[in-house]
């Protein structure tokens, strides 16, 4: 563990936009201060993301503050996530709302509160998965909520507002529940340990794990997965999910299921650590497994059914958030790992279907499915990229989405859960239905005649470009830097010594990284 | 008696209270009996801190007392007085007296799952623990019984209440910086639930959670 002022900084310049753009006077000059200090503040974080990851990947874990802040590979995978993601969707918010005040959908006063809480509601992302203080983990990811509800109700329509209403309470409701499991572990950890004060960090709590109460440590991962599993979007509490998704402005939308519900899944794979160490895999993961299965086969049928193009994506959130959590729980090297990389890749994926969600409201004013019709025509572009991001999130290949499903279901396999995974690629199939009708429907299919030809300006394709790039990249073969980093973050969970590279299928697998088992601080009992 | 007698019989009154917030018919008069709940934990943790010998406890019983008795219920009171839904009426979804029924309910059923931990160091302090975990599921039950959204906020300070009783009862020399952080939360959540409330009430008219159902499916 190396100290370091990287973690502060990343976490002090959005915190600081949010500010600046806070106090900035309102008014037609300001609005480009607010832009600039935006802008500058999205492409510092992702940089200052990106070096925290190379320090981690270099072998450090970074630590601030003391031990508050801590970054290992594990975390790093959700820095560079929120690195990444925050900077292109924040570069396609800049045309969004720029378009959205010019059409009187949001007033001059609202995009200065739109910048502010985006850059407030990235700092928050960042605390919670750089946090190694548990309760200041909770806290950050209470003030997650927080910070986004004003974005979810931005609009002040009534449906926004009734969106982002039941956001906070079923978010601020489950949260407390993580609270509660928080509080378990803490006071479990400072009953047993000799300095009860080490029982606040996380890093300790995992060196320690086996001194814990195993009857505790069980009540209080439910708890953590009740809690946290509300905010990562799965089943049965995801009630708020589709709701907010679809209310929230597209560029927040593809934040909230980019990045947001990743954040929530972090610290629920920071407690499975615990558990894990301290009651064995079976406990925590069989959990796992079954909410993640629920999650799949539930909202396989909803994504179906719907005709509202957000909601159909944030139910697709709720499938994809399942699997990942279905990998976790399949377990071993190869589940973990590939869970991890379906994280990346949904994020990503799904980062560009929310902003192109945007193009097509602004280009039809609607987000009914069956009013939408040949996009293609209209927006050739827009329509393109709509079609790649429909197409990846089915699961072909060369997309990146086929690549970490097909991992997870020979994780699957390897474990022997046979039948399990029969039945969930069976429902996949509802799914790749459902997305295909988007391709025919309405990026193909023939455009309605009084339909305005042209497509949305460049500052919005080109950041949507960026991610379809990700996409690709992330499909045709798993990046060697990407393979290493999910490795080292999979030794982070089970232990050094079982980890397996990642690969595409028709890919030479990257040789074995040499991983060295995390360095926690010693069993202190 | 002990100081640990004290805590318990302080903890009882805390359902008195919880109860009151619950079916105080008026947004405004639940705040007051918040304010007052919050000052019985204010006691508790006093009482514990004592007993104990733990300073943070007192540093906690402080901020406490500042955002809880004080901070938060002075916003709700200024915040909620604004909002008025006539049609609503009382909108509760269940009588009071069910209400009471179900909060014992509750009670009986935390104190028969806190009868199982083994824990040395809560042997005396039992029943105080099966209040704040009640206490957690009370502010549950109120949010899905009280059709009136403001009503709702208040399940949540309920909630939040039961797991600072917790974290003080199990752990009472959790650093001050943990509570400070807890408590800071707690006071935003109120206030942007309140925010939202108020923007509600100007789009719909109403406080009715029922009317909520734009959204569907």
């Amino acid at each position: 563990m190396v100290s370091s002022i990287l973690p502060l900084l990343l976490l002090a310049v959005p915190l600081a936009a949010a500010v600046a753009v806070a106090v900035a006077p309102s008014g037609p000059t300001s609005s480009k201060f607010v832009e600039i200090v935006h802008v500058a503040s999205i492409s510092a974080v992702g940089v200052l993301a990106l070096l925290v990851v190379g320090r981690t990947m270099a072998g450090d874990d970074v630590t601030a503050l003391g031990n508050w802040l801590y970054v290992d590979p594990l975390a790093a995978i959700f820095v560079s996530l929120i690195g990444i993601v925050g900077f292109l969707t924040g570069l396609y918010a800049l045309g969004y709302v720029r378009h959205e005040v010019a059409h009187g959908e949001l007033t001059p006063a609202k995009h200065k509160i739109f910048y502010g809480f985006f850059n407030l509601f990235v700092f928050t992302m960042l605390l919670a998965v750089t946090s190694n203080n548990i309760v200041m983990m909770w806290v950050a990811v209470e003030a997650t909520t927080l910070g986004s509800a004003f974005l979810v109700g931005l609009y002040g329509k009534r449906s926004s507002l009734e969106a982002a209403w039941k956001y906070v309470i079923i978010c601020t409701v489950g949260v407390a529940f993580g609270l509660y499991g928080t509080i378990l572990t803490f006071s479990n950890g400072a009953e047993v340990l000799a300095a009860p004060g080490g029982a606040i960090y996380w890093t300790t709590l995992a060196a320690n794990a086996k001194l814990l109460d195993p009857t505790l440590v069980k009540i209080a991962f439910v708890f953590v997965l009740i809690g946290f599993g509300t905010k990562a979007g799965l089943f049965p509490m995801h009630a708020w999910l589709p709701d907010a998704h679809s209310e929230a402005p597209s560029p927040v939308s593809a934040l909230l299921s980019g990045v947001l519900l990743k954040c929530a899944l972090f610290v629920i794979i920071r407690y499975h650590v615990i558990t894990m160490q301290a009651v064995g895999p079976e406990f925590s993961q069989s959990l796992l497994l079954t909410l993640g299965f629920l999650s799949v086969a539930v909202s396989a049928f909803l994504v179906y059914v719907q005709h509202d193009l957000k909601r159909k994506l944030a139910y697709h959130s709720v499938e994809h958030l399942g699997l990942i959590v279905l990998g976790l729980g399949i377990g071993g090297p190869l589940g973990i790992g590939a869970a991890l990389l379906h994280a990346i890749n949904h994020s990503f994926c799904k980062a560009l279907l929310f902003c192109g969600s945007g193009n097509v409201l602004i280009k039809y004013g609607t987000r009914d499915l069956k009013s939408v019709k040949g996009l293609l025509r209209v927006a050739p572009v827009s329509g393109l990229l709509m079609m790649a991001g429909a197409l990846a999130l089915a699961g072909f290949p060369p997309f990146n989405i086929f690549v970490s499903e097909f991992l997870i279901f020979s994780a699957g396999v390897q474990e022997g859960h046979w039948g399990l995974m029969i039945v969930t690629a069976l429902l996949f199939t509802i799914t790749v239905a459902a997305l295909i009708h988007i391709v025919s429907g309405s990026v193909l299919g023939k455009a309605p005649d009084t339909m305005v030809k042209g497509d949305v300006g460049p500052s919005m394709l080109v950041p949507m470009a960026g991610l379809l790039v990700l996409v690709l990249v992330m499909g045709v073969a798993v990046p060697q830097p990407v393979s290493r980093l999910i490795q080292q973050a999979t030794a982070v969970v089970i232990g050094g010594d079982r980890t397996v590279p990642l690969a595409a299928p028709w890919q030479h697998p990257a040789p074995v990284a040499e991983i060295v088992a995390p360095a926690r601080a010693e069993p202190r009992s | 008696m002990s100081g640990f007698q004290i805590v318990n019989g302080l903890a009882g009154l805390l359902i008195v209270t919880s109860l009151l917030v619950i079916i105080a018919r008026r947004p405004t008069r639940s705040a007051m009996f918040y304010a007052l709940q919050s000052l019985v934990l204010v006691g508790v943790f006093v009482t514990l801190a004592g007993t104990v010998g733990s300073h943070e406890l007192y540093a906690w019983a402080a901020t406490s007392f500042v955002t809880k008795v004080v901070l938060v219920p002075v916003m709700m009171v200024r915040m909620f007085g604004r909002l008025d839904d006539p049609k609503l009426g009382s909108g509760e979804r269940i009588s009071p007296a069910v209400s009471v029924l179900l909060a014992a309910v509750v009670v009986v059923l935390c104190f028969a799952v806190v009868s199982g931990v083994a824990l040395p160091a809560v042997a005396a302090i039992k029943p105080a623990l099966a209040v704040s975990l009640a206490h957690f599921f009370l502010g549950l039950a109120a949010i899905v019984t009280q059709r009136n959204i403001l009503k709702q906020v208040f399940g949540y300070c309920l909630m939040e209440n039961g797991s600072h009783l917790t974290l003080a009862l199990l752990a009472a020399k959790a650093p001050e910086l943990v509570e400070v952080g807890i408590a800071t939360d707690a006071v935003f959540a109120v206030v942007i639930m309140a925010v939202l409330a108020t923007q509600i009430h100007r789009t719909f008219g109403t406080l009715d959670a029922d009317q909520l159902t734009t959204l569907k499916g």
